[in-house]
């Protein structure tokens, strides 16, 4: 039977690799004459994240590359997350409801519909591969979230930066060669996170939370465990200090961690809040980094809590 | 794998694009072809996968990967080629009846005419993880790399189309057997 499977094999192999003369020096002359007239797509893996970004906007997507970490923390801490006292809870109920009714109709503004599904990195846009080895969807409860299907972002109007943004951003390890993939490694201090970068990556709930706990030159929170769509996870709410000089910093970035070698999660600006719901999904962590500041309205507070909530994992490897 | 050419590449540097393209063209247009089983769709294909190439160079995170994410746009290439037509046309260029033929196991025209209609009778899929993994030798954790699907899958179909290739083959063979016993 193996010996028929052999022949076969064989077979096949001697067929498909017959001289079948085929020379693409025409079709590769077509081509570099068609690369003059088309720009090259710069580096937007880096800035996939946010859509509509300004410079700072850009700065917060450039974090965004390979590791997943799903803030779906602390729905009730984000409600008062303005006064610094998280006080999330496995129970609470997004104080917004998403509205699911019909097929949504898309706002002009280019805002994501009311009450439609939000799939993260959903590849399939520009026809890329249709697994990605996790599918994450989310509902959006109210009106002036942007967000691209493909890249996997959300920001309330578009706008992530201080005094007033908010928005979300997911990592988590994928079979996409754009979106990246790798271990996810916690500096030691976000400011001089050139000389901190551990040796080895965190692969579990706890090391992440360790790590995360110890870093320096920043404020966070106790670690707690909670659940979501089934899966294990801790939070743990990350705090920039307000007279954080990010000049001062390695290549001026305060950087929380990095996925692999080149997709780094920085800050936007001095004061940020960063709710890190990570979640153990069949031995891969998956990062809600969930953004916002002191003066984010508590109203988007809540809206940004709903979506968190309302997300549902897939994971299919 | 050049992956300073790649780096330059990624940069706009279209003298490095140039000598990737061409270290690979023809190899990516025989995979389509095979494929396609169709020439003009896999000249297509092909254009179309090394335009996207350079457009979204900049895109790929690790040069090292060139090549595996190459081949993925190629596949992506070529699917969107096949979502265009409806219909086959007869294609007598990988297999031309004035080639000389080595005598090898191949052996005969019938073979390779069994072959060929084994190898359109099957899916998109199945002949794509065949091409990759028989033709362009890529093992098969590199093809579920390229699919962006799991290494499972890419040996359910590699096992699936094989098996019915073997199965064409074994019809090729009992008609022969007929055809001399009568």
């Amino acid at each position: 039977m193996s010996t028929d499977r052999d022949v076969t094999t064989r077979i096949v192999r001697s067929w498909l690799h017959e001289d079948a003369h085929e020379d693409a020096d025409r079709i590769l002359n077509l081509v570099l004459d068609e690369i003059d007239t088309t720009p090259q797509r710069r580096a937007s893996w880096l800035a996939r994240r946010f859509p509509r970004m300004n410079n700072n906007v850009v700065r917060f997507a450039l974090v965004a590359a390979a590791v997943v970490l799903v803030a779906v923390v602390g729905f009730q801490y984000l409600g008062n997350a303005n006064t610094g006292d998280p006080m999330p809870s496995e129970t609470s109920q997004p104080s917004t409801t998403p509205v699911a009714s019909g097929e949504p109709s898309a706002p002009a503004d280019g805002s994501l519909p009311v009450g439609s599904s939000h799939i993260l990195w959903d590849r399939s846009q520009d026809g890329a591969t249709p697994n990605l080895g996790i599918k994450i969807t989310l509902t959006i409860p109210a009106a002036g979230w942007f967000g691209d299907a493909k890249e996997g972002t959300l920001a309330k109007n578009g706008n992530v930066n201080a005094p007033d943004g908010a928005g979300l951003i997911v990592f988590a390890r994928t079979n996409d060669l754009l979106l990246g993939s790798g271990d996810v490694y916690v500096y030691g201090d976000p400011c001089h996170w050139a000389s901190t970068k551990p040796d080895s990556p965190v692969t579990t709930l706890d090391e992440a939370m360790a790590a995360l706990s110890a870093q320096a030159s920043r404020g966070a929170s106790t670690p707690v465990d909670f659940t979501h769509d089934g899966y294990a996870g801790k939070y743990i709410n990350l705090h920039v200090p307000d007279d954080a000089v990010f000049s001062d910093c390695d290549e001026g970035q305060f950087r929380t961690f990095v996925q692999g070698d080149d997709a780094p999660r920085y800050a936007q600006d001095p004061g940020q809040f960063d709710l890190l719901r990570v979640l153990n999904l069949n031995g891969q962590l998956v990062i809600f980094d969930v953004t916002h500041y002191a003066g984010t309205p508590a109203s988007v507070l809540d809206e940004l809590s709903a979506i968190v909530e309302s997300a549902t994992l897939e994971y299919a490897p | 794998m050049d992956t300073d050419l790649v780096k330059l590449a990624q940069n706009g540097d279209k003298g490095a694009f140039t000598a990737l393209a061409a270290a690979r063209a023809d190899r990516y247009l025989a995979a389509s072809h095979r494929i396609l089983r169709d020439f003009s769709l896999a000249e297509d294909a092909t254009q179309q996968a090394l335009l996207s190439i350079w457009r979204d160079l900049p895109q790929l995170r690790d040069p090292a990967r060139f090549d595996a994410w190459s081949y993925r746009l190629l596949v992506r290439a070529c699917y969107a080629e096949a979502s265009q037509t409806r219909r086959w046309t007869p294609n007598i260029r990988l297999l031309p009846a004035d080639e000389p033929m080595a005598a090898d196991e191949l052996g005969t025209v019938v073979n390779r005419d069994q072959l060929d209609r084994g190898f359109r009778r099957l899916s998109l899929d199945h002949r794509t993880v065949v091409v990759l993994h028989h033709y362009l030798d890529l093992p098969l954790d590199e093809v579920a790399e390229a699919l962006g699907i799991p290494v499972g899958t890419v040996a359910s179909r590699l096992h699936y189309a094989m098996r019915a290739l073997r199965a064409a083959l074994d019809a090729d063979a009992r008609s022969t057997t007929r055809k001399a016993a009568q």
